[in-house]
């Protein structure tokens, strides 16, 4: 027992001596200490910087739209039921930019039943030419209302004549763009494949279809207004490979002379975009477009002569439009009002026009944007019809639809 | 108690809260004329934050502010979500004038740069200072984040070009003169008012052109490459309390403010 209590007085008196004799670091050391501490800190905040703006170049967004649909009876008929609840869109756009002035995006849609590609496209801005960019991949065609973003339009969708002329909005082809900074001037130009409606990964034939498409700002600051305006012009063609008979637009049977030729896809058209800050912002906008669109023959190449001549291919002058009016009111509301109009055949009417009809068609909606993340949707679309034996009365189409969008 | 109470809840009522969001750069400026303002006006609530011109367009054009402040005027892209969302083009005030300034170290002996030379620097080509007259050294870069408008403009103006990798992002003009105070081998850029401490160093757009400084004379007459508008940007043309707000702003009372605060009048 003394033994240890020994052991323990002298350890004590060791540990007190050390501690003694232990020289306190002195300002200098302490600082040269603490300084190290914090370069090590300061460059391991660099590392993780650098890791940080990696992924500040990627940029995510997108946006869900749900919705409820009540449709007229005739349209009731066709579907099976008169309401319903669905997924419009559910899209994610990836936008990854690499460098200055090298950007790539790729945007699927995640609707039910309907996973597609929708955008997959690199922009390059052109070294030495200022404010003129190289597109590459699949993207929107250059049109107003089709590069307008669903996420963005105040009813809930396209009108009649651009579905029709430009399914599915998208391409696959090049696209050059000056937008200018100086001179307030846009204008595009794209090379495509033509016909690509979202299924098919290469063309169907080997000339490419070319659009173009200007549009010149005013502003007058003073007035508060801005308007945006220019033309717009389509070249293209389809391949007739099995039929070398094709219908006019008049009805009257005419011949390619020989089967692999094209049928001409051409069109002109102009649109106008007036912003007015009157009592909050209002907006008028409206496009018209004309001219000669073809859809090729569905017969086979082994077809006789009979079965070619009942059924060529078809060439239909058409001419369309729209115009939106829409008010602000208040920072949460908006109004809108539409009016669109698509005729695919203009050279015949009546009874003779068959099933090739106009529409005209009136769509009243109203948005509320509940916050930076929500907006909800009333809207009501009224189509009316071309009156003739194939079509005797108007069909009860009317389709009215809440739809409630998440965007981030 | 309650007569107190109804003119209490009356007078917030009568007030009308105006908020101004973005800017760095002009963030003091801002709060001086806010300050000054509700002096005078009792009646009037202004809050001013900061948080960049990038952050201040986003709250324009997601609706949670009345006036944006930007260093930089609004990219095409930004006005069209503007229309998009509002159906208008923004209403543009020119409020001040600043000369993008270049800080350097006191100690620094390079007194003078061209346009071409800062891109050098920025981008990365130009690594030491002895490559443009200075110490044999290696050029520490410091600069803005990238949701600030002067970060954008040095880039449209200046840089033209990616930002070197070893750009040190700083949150503020304060930060970056502090950065360069402390570091003698330091350039960084930002808003005139806030060049304290450091020596500012003369810009010329080549090297056959005429070196400036930034002072009221050279940027009065353009002469001073990187000369810029400061904004203030509102979604509809200002009425009521805003307008009247604005109004003195670019009142000369106001405008004295932009002078006291180290930028230079508009007109």
């Amino acid at each position: 027992m003394k033994k240890l209590l020994a052991i323990g007085i002298f350890t004590l008196i060791s540990v007190y001596g050390f501690s003694q004799t232990q020289k306190p670091d002195s300002l200098k050391d302490v600082i040269e200490k603490h300084e190290g501490k914090l370069n090590a800190l300061d460059d391991r905040v660099l590392v993780n910087e650098a890791d940080l703006s990696k992924l500040n170049k990627i940029k995510v967004s997108g946006y869900i739209q749900s919705q409820w649909e009540s449709y007229g009876a005739d349209l009731e008929k066709s579907n099976g039921y008169n309401n319903t609840f669905y997924i419009r869109r559910a899209r994610i756009k990836f936008t990854y930019e690499a460098l200055d002035g090298v950007k790539f995006v790729l945007q699927p849609d995640f609707s039910t039943g309907n996973i597609s590609l929708k955008d997959a496209y690199a922009v390059v801005n052109i070294p030495k030419l200022k404010n003129w960019t190289l597109w590459a991949g699949q993207m929107n065609r250059p049109d107003y209302e089709v590069e307008y973003s669903s996420s963005q339009r105040e009813v809930l969708e396209r009108s009649r004549v651009i579905r029709t002329i430009y399914p599915g909005e998208r391409e696959v082809g090049v696209k050059l763009e000056y937008a200018g900074t100086k001179i307030p001037l846009k204008f595009q130009l794209m090379a495509m494949n033509g016909n690509f409606t979202g299924a098919q990964a290469k063309d169907v034939d080997s000339q490419k279809d070319i659009m173009a498409r200007l549009v010149y700002s005013v502003k007058l600051p003073g007035a508060g207004i801005g308007i945006d305006f220019g033309p717009n012009v389509y070249y293209g063609g389809n391949l007739s490979k099995n039929n070398k008979y094709f219908k006019n637009s008049d009805g009257t049977l005419d011949s390619l002379k020989s089967v692999w030729k094209y049928l001409n896809k051409n069109w002109v058209g102009g649109e106008i975009q007036i912003f007015a800050d009157v009592l909050g912002g209002m907006a008028i906008k409206g496009e018209y477009i004309t001219g000669i669109n073809s859809s090729l023959s569905s017969v086979a190449a082994t077809s006789t002569m009979a079965q070619m001549l009942a059924s060529p291919s078809l060439y239909n002058n058409f001419s369309g439009y729209y115009i939106y009016f829409i008010k602000n009111i208040g920072p949460k509301n908006q109004f809108v009002a539409k009016y669109d109009y698509y005729d695919p055949n203009t050279k015949l009417s009546g009874d003779a026009a068959g099933n090739n009809i106009y529409y005209k068609t009136w769509t009243l909606a109203w948005q509320y944007y509940l916050n930076d993340f929500i907006r909800i949707s009333l809207n009501y679309e009224m189509p009316k019809n071309e009156i003739n034996a194939s079509n005797p009365t108007d069909k009860k189409d009317n389709t009215l639809g809440v739809r409630i969008q998440a965007k981030f | 108690m309650l007569v107190l109470a109804v003119m209490a809840s009356l007078t917030a009522y009568s007030q009308e809260k105006i908020t101004v969001k973005g800017s760095d750069t002009m963030v003091i400026l801002a709060q001086k004329w806010a300050e000054l303002y509700m002096k005078t006006n009792p009646s009037a609530s202004i809050q001013v934050t900061g948080g960049g011109s990038g952050i201040g367009i986003t709250a324009l054009i997601n609706g949670t502010t009345d006036i944006c402040n930007a260093s930089r005027p609004m990219k095409q892209t930004e006005i069209e979500k503007l229309k998009a969302r509002y159906n208008t083009l923004g209403v543009e005030i020119p409020c001040a004038k600043d000369g993008v300034t270049i800080f350097l170290n006191e100690t620094n002996k390079v007194s003078e740069l061209t346009l071409q030379q800062l891109s050098g620097i920025y981008t990365g080509k130009i690594r030491n200072w002895k490559e443009v007259g200075g110490n044999d050294a290696e050029i520490r870069l410091y600069g803005r984040e990238n949701s600030s408008g002067t970060y954008t403009y040095f880039h449209d103006e200046v840089v033209k070009a990616d930002y070197a990798a070893n750009t040190q992002s700083l949150p503020g003009t304060a930060a970056v003169v502090n950065a360069v105070k402390k570091d003698v081998n330091g350039i960084g850029y930002g808003g005139a008012a806030y060049a304290v401490g450091v020596k500012n160093a003369k810009v010329k757009k080549d090297s056959n052109s005429t070196a400036y400084l930034p002072t009221k004379e050279s940027i009065g007459k353009g002469a001073y490459p990187i000369t810029r508008f400061l904004y203030m940007y509102l979604r509809n043309r200002p009425t009521g309390e805003t307008k009247k707000y604005i109004d003195w702003i670019l009142s000369a009372e106001g405008q004295m403010v932009v002078t006291e605060v180290g930028y230079f009048p508009v007109k």
